[in-house]
């Protein structure tokens, strides 16, 4: 009779748990990233006297808000494989940029209107270019105002980016699954998984603020 | 009152403007020499703000001429506009400095920006100003700390940073402490002594009375009576300046 000897304790499948991590991770940080620039193009599109500019970041911005994260993941995992042999990864980082930006988009956008229309009277008013109104003016008083919006959004991509384990993706979701299957342990996988995103999403919550704070000289 | 020479600064001509169907300005005539300081005066809603933000183009007015020193200013291209800044002061009822800055950055942005000068001409040219104002020692204080009063100062060596020819004053004073009027307001008398052309949106009368070549009377879209102050105040010409005159008398 064969025993199960096997050790099933959770700390005995702590390198699947980083795996996961560093992948998880990986996927957060540089969507964020290709997140705010897109968001960024896409805002200055979006109040830009060009309409075809305004019409696609519109279009592009209801796409993304009015369709499922997931189907999205898959529609850029094997649409773009149609065309081109993609990594799982890379098609989970661009689908989570591309998601991202659209948000982050409408959170700047936010930010600009916020902004009293004093102030851009103002820079007028002594001659300043819309360029260096936007730059100099407009855009740091956006960014203070929207960081706590902005700061949802990068939590948000932590916890919502789990959802690229089912392309292959082997981030914390994909490894607890893996874990389970392993160990037949049905709940003590999901509950490290859980704590892990818990504490990834409360220490940059912590780290935003502190920066908030930093913000609020004036 | 101040010496005035002949020569035309701002020439405005049968002016109007429409928000839509509201028609704030019904035609507008006056001539700004310079070296002259016109105080506006008139009930709230008139369009005085308006006549005034048709000056420097802050609205486009939606016919009739706006002449600064000659150039129908309505047919600028946008870059011509913007160069505008650099001759136009305007000092707002809300400060609207810029709270991401401090008060010497917000003096310098636009000297550097637009005049391209060196950060060493703009920061002297700035201390300078500041110290005008008797404000050199919150050079390096964000405008959120500043008092009503102090911010209205540091506005206004914002805009004389950029050596304009004509500073523009929407109701300076209508923002602030009533303690605080009279540090703003002897700001703006030196700055006329000087012979800063001025146009004055205000309903400070004591300072019309005081500093005012001549004070304008808006009502209606139009403007009503352009009289000297003491005619203005003791013996308005039109029925609708008594009326608004004896108003404020008896407030
Ligand atoms: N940007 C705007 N859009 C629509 N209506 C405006 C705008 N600015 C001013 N108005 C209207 O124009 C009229 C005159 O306003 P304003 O020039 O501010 O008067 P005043 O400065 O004499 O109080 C008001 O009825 C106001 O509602
Ligand atoms: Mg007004």
């Amino acid at each position: 009779m064969k025993v199960n000897v096997q050790n099933t304790s959770m700390l005995h499948y702590w390198k699947y748990f980083a795996d996961g991590l560093k992948y998880t991770l990986i996927i957060s940080i540089v969507g964020s990233i290709i997140g705010i620039i897109l968001g960024v193009l896409l805002a200055l599109m979006r109040i830009s006297k060009f309409k075809p500019f305004s019409w696609f970041s519109i279009s592009y911005t209801e796409v993304v808000r009015g369709t499922p994260m997931m189907v999205q993941v898959l529609l850029v995992y094997f649409g773009l494989g149609v065309l081109v042999n993609i990594p799982a990864l890379t098609a989970g980082i661009i689908a989570v940029s591309l998601n991202s930006g659209a948000y982050v988009s409408e959170i700047i956008r936010g930010g600009i209107a916020s902004v009293d229309k004093g102030q851009s009277e103002a820079a007028k008013s002594l001659g300043l270019s819309k360029k260096d109104a936007m730059v100099s003016v407009i855009l740091p008083q956006a960014f203070k105002n929207i960081w706590p919006a902005l700061g949802n959004e990068f939590i948000t991509i932590i916890k919502e980016s789990s959802i690229v384990s089912i392309i292959g993706v082997t981030d914390i979701v994909y490894e607890l699954n893996i874990v389970r299957a392993d160990t037949y342990r049905g709940v003590s996988p999901i509950v490290v998984a859980m704590v892990m995103y818990f504490v990834l999403s409360f220490t940059l919550t912590r780290v935003l603020n502190y920066f908030e704070r930093k913000m609020n000289h004036d | 009152m101040t010496k005035t020479d002949d020569k035309v600064m701002i020439q405005v001509k049968d002016l109007k403007k429409s928000f839509g169907d509201n028609e704030v300005l019904k035609g507008i005539d006056g001539t700004v020499k310079s070296g002259q300081v016109i105080c506006v005066i008139g009930p709230s809603g008139s369009g005085k703000s308006t006549f005034l933000r048709c000056l420097n183009l802050l609205e486009n007015p939606t016919s009739g001429e706006v002449l600064f020193d000659g150039k129908d200013m309505t047919k600028l291209t946008h870059s011509e506009i913007a160069g505008l800044g650099a001759r136009m002061g305007m000092v707002f009822q809300n400060f609207n400095l810029f709270p991401n800055m401090t008060v010497l950055e917000n003096l310098k942005l636009s000297p550097k920006k637009v005049k391209h000068l060196s950060d060493e001409d703009a920061t002297k040219i700035s201390l300078d100003l500041l110290d005008r104002v008797g404000l050199k020692n919150k050079a390096d204080v964000y405008p959120s700390s500043l008092s009503g009063g102090q911010a209205q100062r540091v506005a206004m060596a914002r805009a004389l940073a950029m050596n304009p020819e004509v500073m523009l004053f929407d109701e300076p004073t209508s923002a602030l402490d009533p303690e605080m009027v009279g540090e703003v307001l002897s700001v703006m008398q030196e700055l006329a002594n000087e012979g800063m052309t001025m146009v004055v949106v205000t309903h400070e009368m004591g300072f019309a009375k005081k500093v005012a070549d001549q004070v304008w009377f808006m009502a209606d879209g139009y403007i009503q009576e352009k009289s000297d102050p003491e005619t203005m105040f003791e013996n308005p010409q039109t029925e609708r300046a008594q009326d608004f005159i004896n108003k404020i008398i008896t407030d």
